[in-house]
């Protein structure tokens, strides 16, 4: 290399040196800001004693606005209850907020009394036990009649019958555990909505196989949060809002007009969301294998199983969405719909597609829109909007 | 100093501003707290911003819940289903961890506002 060539070479590398110094020290300058933030942010924390005693005061404000006599239209009232295996929130706006959070609240009390298969003398256990009933609720009689006609309109798949498979599987308990094939094989024989005989007039219903029991986990759910949107009604409430363990109905619009922006869980992403849904009226209700699942010898296994085989659906689907103002019927259908798949998942929509609106996401990251909704989605994974 | 090295100072300092600026609202946007509820009643609300064990020991059972890199995870808990420890780590607004069996909710609040067109107001799962 000639010697001024060299020269130039050096300087202009002291150059570069010189230059790439002064950015580092000006990025760290923005650093120490950061840093800065971070004391900030212990500093507040050290306070922790007073947040907790503001947010308690202001819980205790919440509260106690059950007292108050006039309440702002857009004032929000708000209560959270554990019931039905889950912990729910209810919150209503506008007068007659107060009374109607409270009559929601004894609501999921009382179908949670009703309905739940962990309650000994609950009417479910006890026809369970029974293997029918002669005298049925309302309430019970209703959903009987729901799960029925959807265990039909969906070939089997929704299947309320299905409840010896999943207390097998120890998902109706606390102990997991996979279940020998003979002993599915053997429960699968006697597992089948077809043979509960039900009276929807007489209000009756018997197991015609030795050995059945039902579970309304996969509806009650919907049916709860669409009995709370009808008290809601009643009360003549501006608008409202319930999540009952991650089902979510909303009760008009929100106070300000606007939509109700709806996030979905995202399966991948533990702490993000798949998508955002604007919706009014209507209940959002997801399933998906990343809810509830436990691991046995290096094998993942889900809670949604499916009737075909009693094993975890394995469909090519990693959650399902369905939105309706049937929250009944949303709740009964996510989990369905999970179960088929992508392919006959949308068959059954273009059967229905006044019934309820979908979104779902596919193993390989598609979010799959059906075309009522598809303008009120908003996701950073592709879209292919599914048409009739 | 020459005419480009000044260049170059404004442009990495409207880059480091620019930065700074970015991370100001990222962190706001992250700068929420979890708040802990017991059977309905306050626990303590937790800064998400600093790295911290929060130990929850009532009559019910013990839980540790661990904030980092500005999220919240249950990582201990001694309840018979052990599920709040499957459940995912929450950083946005209105996400929940719940232990059932011993009534905590754990609740991201104040990491902004729903006016933002990505906060939603609730979320489904």
């Amino acid at each position: 290399m000639h010697p001024r060539q060299t020269e130039q070479h050096k300087k202009g590398r002291n150059t570069v040196c010189h230059r790439i110094c002064l950015m580092m020290s000006c990025l760290m300058l923005a650093g120490c800001g950061t840093a800065k933030d971070k004391l900030d942010a212990s500093e507040d924390n050290l306070s922790q004693a007073e947040m907790t005693n503001e947010t308690q005061a202001q819980t205790d404000d919440h509260t106690l606005g059950a007292a108050e006599t006039e309440i702002a239209p857009d004032a929000a009232v708000s209560q959270d209850v554990f019931a039905m295996d889950t912990y729910m929130t209810v919150t209503g706006y506008g007068a007659g907020a107060d009374q109607a959070v409270t009559d929601a609240i004894e609501e999921i009390n009382r179908l949670d009394a009703l309905l739940s298969t962990g309650q000994t003398h609950s009417e479910v256990a006890e026809l369970n036990e029974q293997g029918g009933s002669k005298s049925l609720s309302t309430d019970t009689a209703y959903l009987f009649s729901r799960a029925l006609d959807l265990y039909q309109d969906t070939d089997g798949v929704f299947d309320i019958a299905i409840y010896p498979i999943m207390k097998a599987w120890g998902f109706a308990g606390d102990t997991y555990q996979v279940p020998s094939e003979t002993e599915l094989q053997e429960l699968l024989q006697h597992i089948d909505a077809d043979q509960i005989s039900f009276s929807e007039e007489e209000r009756q219903v018997s197991f015609l196989e030795e050995g059945m029991a039902v579970d309304f986990g996969g509806i009650a759910k919907g049916y709860t949060s669409a009995r709370i949107m009808d008290i809601f009604r009643e009360a003549g409430l501006h608008s409202g809002v319930v999540n009952l363990g991650g089902n979510v109905q909303v009760y008009g619009t929100k106070p300000d007009g606007s939509f109700w922006k709806v996030g979905i869980q995202d399966p991948w992403d533990s702490d993000g969301y798949l998508g955002i849904v604007s919706v009014a009226d209507q209940a959002v209700i997801t399933s998906g294998g990343y809810e509830r699942f436990f691991e046995q010898d290096g094998v993942t296994y889900h809670h949604i199983i499916d009737p075909d085989t009693g094993y975890p659906a394995d469909s090519g689907l990693v959650s399902a969405t369905v939105i309706s103002t049937d929250g009944t019927l949303a709740d009964g259908l996510s989990t369905t719909l999970f179960i088929m798949g992508e392919e006959k998942a949308e068959a059954y929509w273009r059967k229905h597609p006044e019934w309820f609106d979908m979104m779902l996401l596919t193993e390989d990251g598609t979010l799959y829109v059906t075309e009522g909704i598809a303008e009120q989605v908003t996701s950073s994974y592709p879209i292919t909007i599914v048409t009739k | 100093m020459k005419k480009k090295d000044i260049i170059l100072i404004v442009l990495v300092l409207l880059l480091a501003g620019g930065l700074f600026l970015w991370r100001q609202m990222a962190g706001a946007k992250e700068g929420a707290a979890v708040r802990v509820t017991v059977n309905g009643e306050v626990y303590g609300v937790y800064s998400l911003l600093e790295p911290q064990d929060i130990v929850i020991d009532t009559e019910l059972g013990h839980n540790l819940l661990q904030i980092r890199d500005g999220k919240a995870v249950m990582v201990e808990a001694d309840c018979p289903d052990g599920y709040c420890r499957q459940q995912s780590s929450i950083r946005h607004n209105h996400q929940t961890i719940v232990c059932l069996p011993h009534k905590i909710v754990a609740e991201v609040v104040g990491s902004g506002t729903s006016t933002d067109e990505q906060i939603p107001d609730v979320v489904a799962k």
